[in-house]
């Protein structure tokens, strides 16, 4: 009896000693399968049977085809929602990118000499949450008497309603460009400073000026890194969702509301998740719409060299 | 001569810039900290003072005696650390496996990790909440944590430098009988330290400034995180600006003090994704 279980346990240790190398991995890798089918692929796949259909949160659900689908794009405050997310997206490729850019091309140029003093003051408002940052902003924003109007008044110049429906969603972009610079500038930094040095050596034997450097050898290499910037980006812009929030909560009148905003707004203030659910695939199909777009343009512009 | 005053021009203007820029992003930070010792009257009277007139700490002590604000630290403190350890242990378990092993479907299951990074997070919002009340993990940490404690880029980024731990050292684990957890245990983990380091401060980070995915999922207030309370601070008929600043210069610190103590790994950690572009 003790004999014989004493074989068995020999061959099991043998059998797990043969295959636990076969077996095993897929144990170590389990974990994220798990949680990603439980916690993304099944959301993912009710969020689409949800946007199917009229749902308060409890009781019954109707089913509607499309109908969310269509109230959707007649809906004005979508639409809203929409217009200002592109212009907040617009924003931060017209005006934090470029930037960014100019930054870290100064940084990285020999003029300048004390570089990480700049590198790490621009990368510090990162670190603050985005709840802290806009609570900051709201401060200098004050209609009346926030820190900009206060200088304004010293200067004689009447107070200027920041947070008022015309003006609200450059505040919140200003926020923007105060918190997500500075990362985007390290990215270029890393992107200029892989730049092989003997690029920039062989277009002066050729005897290309600053400008035709720029132009011939630093664009070109900062290809890879500003489709990486450009879709980074592109989705967080269209994520947008805590400053405006915190700021003006979507207000006035729906000026600084963006998608993510009113996704919340309908699935948890009015308890439409079917109706919110719909909004969040149609922002899917958006951040994917675009993304492809940004990669075929960069892959199509690559094959012209 | 005339090229170097051309020199001299250029990076007079440069700096110049540079500073005015830096300047400007400094003085949010600046505003807020002076403001922690100011009353509500001081910061917004008509001319702003960059050190308070009757400098006091009452904001600070209101934000404990009222706020609850070392629970709430607390809450964010402990929310954060079992993220983050959490976080360390699958990924770079997944990673060891992806970067030492060969087994069927490695590449496509990678594919699949690669792309599960696409998703976009307000897309399953609204099912997850549902899925997290029919779990019964509303308004529970486990709610909070669980859903995104097994991310893709923990895994890809603790695959590349598993990549580098040499084999031999495995093998020769192995013929001395330790089993595979031990070695990727004993001897895998110890050597990518530095990476772990990396990982460490952005999943701390990320988890302790999150605000949209806890202000749904804990509903009692002794439950919730520092931002959302914060959050909640603004909301209040009549905010108290020098209270909320208290909380907001407290709730940064730490933040603060892990990157001037882990510089490098912070700003390695950052660039990480770029970098693999």
């Amino acid at each position: 009896m003790s004999s014989a279980s004493i074989v068995e346990d020999r061959g099991l240790r043998a059998w797990w000693s043969r295959s636990q190398r076969k077996v095993l991995p897929y144990v170590f890798i389990s974990p994220f399968y798990i949680l990603f089918i439980v916690f993304s692929v099944g959301p993912l796949i009710y969020a689409l049977y949800l946007s199917l259909h009229r749902w308060p949160g409890s009781g019954p659900m109707r089913h509607v085809g499309l109908g969310n689908y269509t109230y959707l794009a007649g809906d004005p405050v979508f639409l809203k929602s929409l217009w200002n997310t592109v212009y907040y997206a617009i924003g931060a490729f017209l005006f934090i990118l470029p930037l960014a850019l100019l930054l870290a091309l100064l940084i990285n140029s020999t003029l300048i000499r004390i570089k990480s003093l700049f590198r790490i003051g621009f990368f510090l408002p990162i670190l603050t949450s985005t709840v802290a940052a806009t609570l900051i902003f709201l401060m200098i924003f004050n209609n009346q008497f926030g820190l900009i109007n206060q200088g304004l008044t010293l200067l004689g110049i009447p107070p200027v309603k920041w947070l008022d429906e015309e003006l609200v969603k450059i505040s919140v972009l200003a926020v923007a460009t105060w918190r997500y610079t500075g990362i985007n500038v390290l990215y270029f930094l890393t992107g200029l400073q892989s730049i092989p040095p003997d690029l920039y050596e062989a277009a002066q034997v050729d005897g290309a000026g600053a400008w035709a450097q720029f132009r011939y050898v630093t664009i070109p290499q900062l290809r890879p890194i500003a489709l990486f910037v450009g879709v980074v980006t592109m989705i967080g812009s269209f994520q947008f969702f805590a400053e405006p929030l915190i700021l003006a909560n979507g207000g006035p009148n729906d000026a600084s509301l963006t998608i993510a905003n009113y996704l919340y707004r309908m699935g948890f203030t009015n308890a439409k998740l079917g109706y919110g659910a719909s909004i969040g695939w149609v922002l899917a199909l958006i951040i994917f719409g675009l993304s492809f777009i940004q990669l075929y343009l960069f892959g199509a512009f690559r094959k012209e060299d | 001569m005339d090229s170097t005053l051309t020199v001299r021009a250029q990076r007079t203007i440069a700096y110049g810039f540079l500073f005015f820029i830096l300047i400007s992003m400094a003085t949010p930070f600046v505003w807020m900290i002076s403001n922690t010792f100011k009353e509500q009257y001081e910061i917004f009277q008509l001319r702003p003072t960059l050190i308070p007139e009757e400098p006091h700490l009452r904001n600070y002590v209101r934000l404990f005696a009222e706020f609850d604000f070392q629970k709430h630290f607390l809450n964010s403190a402990f929310i954060a650390v079992v993220h983050t350890a959490s976080h360390l242990f699958l990924a770079s378990l997944a990673g060891f496996a992806f970067a030492k092993y060969s087994f069927p479907l490695k590449d496509f299951l990678f594919l699949v990790l690669l792309g599960s990074m696409m998703v976009p997070l307000y897309t399953i919002f609204i099912p997850l909440f549902v899925l997290v009340i029919r779990l019964g993990l509303v308004d529970s940490y486990a709610g909070v944590i669980l859903p995104g404690v097994a991310g893709a880029f923990g895994i890809f980024f603790m695959k590349q430098s598993m990549e580098a731990v040499p084999g031999e050292l495995l093998d020769s684990a192995r013929i001395d009988g330790a089993s595979e957890f031990r070695i990727y245990w004993q001897i895998a983990l110890p050597l990518v330290r530095p990476a772990l380091a990396v990982l460490a401060v952005l999943a701390f980070m990320t988890s302790w400034n999150d605000f949209v995915w806890p202000l749904v999922v804990l509903r009692s207030r002794e439950l919730q995180t520092l931002p959302v309370v914060m959050a909640g601070m603004q909301g209040m008929y009549r905010m108290e600006h020098g209270v909320v600043m208290a909380a907001s210069l407290l709730s940064t610190l730490p933040i603060l003090l892990l990157f001037l103590a882990l510089q490098k790994q912070f700003l390695a950690g950052l660039t990480v994704g770029a970098v693999k572009s």
